[in-house]
């Protein structure tokens, strides 16, 4: 989809000038209705680095700061640790919600934020930008990460990238014939799956509905599957409760979700790269693909908190997992994209960045990364947008 | 004769104006369950009703400190809240109603048939499944419920298959989880009944179902609405179970924990329903005169 | 050893309740009742006694239906019940604690019967009113059992079981709870109801004074067989067994030696304390009275008669009761120590064993 591209860059100048225009509302926001752009407040950024602090408090997703306790041989944070001297305390989300929510208590340096975590996570102030001259692997990042709306403000990045992958679809090959090239198999045609289906339980799975919508509607006039408006988000609502009828079980636990599959409790339903790896090493007849509409997907940035007690251990943490090494060993545990390109060549499976389209930017473009919806629209239309609490309402509204 | 230890006299001195002074003996003995019943159980649920009254912003989910009462209106008029406030409450009941049906055979048997040494080794069965971990409990079920798992090949031969996860399914292991809950007031409540009101009822003509609805069935029915209290709240505030076996069932508790991350004065407003159906519940047990079983 | 077992009125009907080689073993092993025969009279205040454990009760069970025998049969009006429930038994019972229903009423608890039985409902509220008016407990009806007092629960318990007028009333320790007052009371009271309803009654008592002032007949009870059957007098005055001499009054026995020298027989005999008469040395015994000398060994000062225990000559001790005619407590106490003769009529000296 060639106008996702442009429509992201759109939505970045949206950003902009909305983080111009908006200034002063930003304290009180909620009681009034003119609050749905960036509006950043001014903070510093580090200007050059200095001695660590001896340690460093991280959120984090499962997986993302393995210091071996999980497998033996799955460890880069003690090397971190040895070369820095900054002791790494991790805490780890199990939702973006959670995220934002912890690094609102300004006990964290840094955040592992996905894409519907990280603009609100900015607006709030709860981050600070990021300068990436003190970042030395960032000249390595795919440049198809950088300056994104979801991590940048006007041009000004506020963190950095840490990997990316899509949601997929899952299906069982021995229950699900003929084998399913289109998201119509959860949606319009998941009857003959009644009570099999699954779906990701979060507010942000709308944008899965939208992005089907955009494609086999298109008279909704959907351009950006987090950008829609009342009637679009009826329309997607709507979907969804149809959906809903055929759902088994949501999940957001992907061991749940790995184990739902392997039973057969779940034959089909959205999945990420990582649990179909998982179901495929059980043995499990699994198959995920992407399907012909495109995908959701999330990009993970590493950013710093605005109170931040150790930001240069924090620096040099970011530093440290977007090196070749470290990137292409969270890539590999986790299962995604690594951000580096030089940590193509250190994964021990040579196909890795193959497998996991690294590199392979046509592949992205069909990708809608997590982005939190806001009211001005990411589309760059000029009528009011339904931004992420009418969404979270209409989440709970689905599922009844 | 000695003079006792310098060390020691501040001590008795203490320990006589103790003795002398009840109030204060008791004031000290009291302060701290009582500091905690005042600050840590009062005081946050008073937190909570406040936090009610607050708001978030829509973006970035910063608490707002701004007295409104949007989210009580919220959870009355959206009728999404209400379906699941009903359906809440309906596993509740359908819960507190298995189990005292299943308890009271049980209870029965343990207080009224079984020898002395097999009552306290029943007692011990029923108190067993407490010591393990409510998680490993759920997931047990989980697996039980599972396609092509334990209930489809137990049924599979009649022609049924297991209903999966949902509510049946939530209903089913919360009414297993709690079980014990009911069995033991019940039991309690069977054992203080004298036998000689069972005699004195056959002697008078009754037989024995006459008996049960009689004699039995109202002096235990305290017991059992003791009982209730815990199989009542434990299931209008589950949410674990739900998310384990609930496949896509909604209740108040997963409404709850899926707001209070973010949206924490909805979660706040929304926690206020069960409190106020297990206040009620509370209060029309309390005519019974079942909480002086408790 | 006399001994009568036909009933007291030959004029009524014998055969309320019989008992056939009654027997029941609890657990397989311990021998409650051991083979009880007995036959109660239609409208007998039949009593049974014995000390606790002796059978008594699990007797009385039987006869009502809680226990169901190992071996024997019961009886009532002559058909057999032994196999029958409680509730289809033409007999009530009052609990030794009364056993009321503690969440209903003293009109629901004295109703009981009669709504389980289906009696309508006016004849039924007429059956409670009259049964509380016999035991004298007019405007209770509404009460709770809580709220009464001892003896106002056991009239209740009363009423409770004779408003469904049984052919036989059950009476486990009925006045077993009572302070010693009110024991007094409920035993005038009790017989006056049962000439009243005119009833078969049977309780059980392990008190001699209840048994022998209310009952027209006792058995006595012994590790679960009947020592003796007898009226109060009968029991009383010629007890069968050395343990109903001792259990039914004071134990008194003349043995080996002393029975020899004293009675001139050999054998066991019993002679209640209140016909020994207390001689001085030199006062001759009457010609149809046994004496023994001997020296008293103790004086109980018991504020109407005065005990003394005396050791005979011959061996053995005898105790003594004398009224306290004109003597204190202080001229009684005097006596210990001193030389007596105990003289009695032979007919009073009652063999009782071998």
């Amino acid at each position: 989809m060639r106008i996702s591209r442009i429509a992201r860059t759109a939505a970045a100048a949206t950003a902009a000038a909305l983080l111009a225009a908006g200034c002063g509302s930003g304290g009180t926001a909620g009681s009034t209705s003119g609050h749905g752009g960036l509006n950043p407040p001014k903070l510093p950024m580090l200007q050059s680095l200095g001695p660590g602090e001896g340690q460093v408090n991280l959120v984090a997703w499962a997986g993302y700061a393995e210091d071996g306790s999980d497998d033996k041989s799955v460890d880069w944070v003690h090397p971190f640790e040895q070369q820095t001297g900054c002791k790494v305390n991790t805490k780890i989300a199990g939702t973006s919600d959670e995220m934002v929510s912890l690094m609102k208590t300004g006990q964290y340096d840094a955040v592992s934020a996905s894409g519907d975590a990280t603009l609100r996570l900015i607006a709030a102030g709860d981050v600070a930008p990021v300068n990436t001259a003190l970042v030395q692997n960032y000249a390595d990042v795919f440049d198809g990460l950088k300056n994104q709306p979801w991590n940048s403000v006007n041009g000004q990045m506020y963190g950095i990238p840490h990997g990316r992958g899509a949601n997929l679809l899952m299906y069982r090959t021995d229950k699900v014939t003929p084998a399913p090239d289109s998201w119509s198999v959860v949606f319009d045609g998941a009857s003959p799956y009644s009570g099999h289906v699954t779906a990701y339980d979060s507010p942000i799975y709308i944008a899965d509905a939208a992005l089907y919508l955009m494609r086999t509607r298109p008279e909704l006039g959907i351009k950006n599957p987090y950008a829609l408006d009342q009637d679009q988000l009826k329309a997607a609502v709507d979907l969804l409760k149809t959906q809903h009828k055929a759902i088994g079980e949501y999940w957001s636990d992907f061991q749940k979700s790995e184990n739902s599959f392997k039973t057969g409790d779940t034959v089909v339903g959205t999945t990420w790269q990582v649990i179909a790896n998982m179901a495929q090493t059980d043995h499990a007849p699994v198959k995920a693909v992407l399907p012909k509409e495109g995908a959701t997907g999330w990009s993970d940035t590493w950013m710093v908190s605005a109170k931040a007690a150790h930001p240069n251990c924090a620096y040099q943490w970011m530093n440290w997992i977007v090196s070749p090494t470290a990137n292409a060993q969270v890539a590999q545990w986790f299962g995604e994209a690594p951000a580096n390109a030089k940590a193509c060549d250190r994964t021990t499976d040579k196909d890795f960045c193959n497998t996991f389209h690294a590199a392979d930017e046509a592949y992205w473009k069909d990708v809608h990364y997590w982005t939190t919806p806001v009211k001005s629209c990411l589309d760059g239309r000029t009528v009011a947008c339904t931004d992420y609490a009418a969404w979270t309402a209409a989440w709970t509204e689905i599922k009844g | 004769m000695a003079p006792p230890p310098t060390a020691a006299r501040p001590l008795r001195r203490a320990a006589s104006v103790l003795h002398r002074r009840a109030g204060l003996r008791l004031a000290l003995l009291l302060s701290a369950p009582m500091a905690w019943l005042v600050l840590a159980y009062l005081g946050s649920l008073a937190v909570l009703l406040l936090s009610a009254f607050w708001a978030v912003d829509d973006f970035t989910y910063d608490v707002e400190r701004v007295w409104n009462t949007a989210n009580f209106s919220t959870v009355l008029t959206e009728p999404v809240y209400r379906a699941i406030a009903l359906r809440t409450l309906g596993i509740a009941v359908a819960v507190t109603v298995i189990d005292a049906v299943v308890a009271f055979p049980m209870a029965f048997y343990m207080a009224r048939v079984a020898r002395p040494r097999t009552r306290k080794l029943l007692v011990v069965a029923v108190l067993t499944p407490l010591w393990a971990s409510y998680l490993v409990k759920a997931y047990a079920w989980r697996v039980i419920f599972s396609q092509g798992g334990v209930l489809d090949w137990l049924v599979g031969p009649l022609g049924l298959s297991s209903p999966g996860y949902g509510t049946t399914a939530v209903i089913v292991v919360l009414a297993y989880l709690w079980l014990p809950y009911m069995i033991l007031p019940v039991y309690s409540g069977l054992e203080n009944l004298p036998a000689n009101l069972l005699d004195a009822s056959a002697d008078l003509g009754a037989s024995a179902g006459r008996t049960f609805r009689s004699v039995v069935l109202p002096q235990v029915l305290p017991s059992v609405f003791a009982g209730s209290v815990f199989t009542f709240s434990l299931s209008l505030g589950d949410y674990v179970t739900v998310r384990i076996v609930g496949g896509k069932t909604q209740v108040l508790g997963t409404a709850i924990a899926d707001n209070v991350t973010l949206n924490l004065p909805l979660a706040a407003a929304l926690s206020c329903v069960p409190v106020v159906l297990i206040v009620g519940y509370l209060l029309a047990v309390r005519r019974t005169g079942a909480l002086e079983s408790l | 050893m006399k001994s009568d077992d036909s009933p007291p009125h030959p004029d009524r009907p014998a055969g309320a309740v019989r008992l056939e080689g009654l027997a029941k073993s609890f657990d397989g092993r311990v021998r409650a009742v051991d083979g009880v025969d007995l036959e109660i009279g239609e409208g007998e205040f039949f009593a049974m006694l014995g000390p606790s454990g002796s059978g008594k009760t699990t007797v009385l069970r039987m006869i009502a239906g809680f226990e169901r025998p190992t071996a024997g049969r019961v009886l009532l009006g002559g058909v057999d019940v032994t196999a029958l429930p409680p509730f289809d038994r033409d007999v009530n019972t009052v609990f030794q604690d009364y056993a009321l229903f503690p969440h209903m009423t003293i009109e629901q608890n004295v109703g009981y019967g009669l709504m389980v039985r289906r009696v309508p409902k006016a004849e039924r509220a007429e059956r409670v009113r009259a049964a509380l008016a016999m035991v004298r407990l007019e405007g209770f009806e509404r009460r709770r059992p809580a709220q009464l007092s001892g003896g106002q629960r056991q009239r209740v318990a009363l009423a409770r079981a004779l408003v469904n007028r049984p052919k036989v009333l059950l009476l486990d320790e009925p006045l077993g709870a009572l302070d010693l007052k009110l024991r007094h009371e409920m035993q005038a009271e009790l017989k006056r109801i049962q000439r009243e309803v005119g009833i078969t009654f049977v309780f059980v008592t392990h008190d001699q004074d209840e048994a022998l002032t209310m009952s027209d007949r006792v058995a006595v009870f012994n590790a679960g067989r009947i020592e003796q059957v007898g009226s109060p007098a009968e029991v009383y005055e010629h007890p069968a067994t050395a343990f109903v001499a001792g259990f039914v009054g004071t134990s008194n026995l003349l043995d080996g030696a002393a029975a020899e020298q004293v009675v001139g027989e050999t054998g066991l005999f019993s002679v209640r304390p209140e016909k020994i008469r207390i001689a001085h040395p030199d006062d001759p015994a009457g010609p149809d009275e046994l004496s023994a000398t001997g020296r008293v060994a103790e004086v109980v000062y018991a504020g109407g008669h005065t005990r003394f225990l005396v050791d005979l000559e011959a061996g053995g001790r005898l105790t003594a009761v004398r009224q306290n005619l004109d003597e204190g407590s202080a001229d009684v106490l005097r006596h210990r120590g001193t030389d007596v003769v105990l003289a009695w009529q032979r007919k009073h000296t009652v063999r009782v064993g071998p």
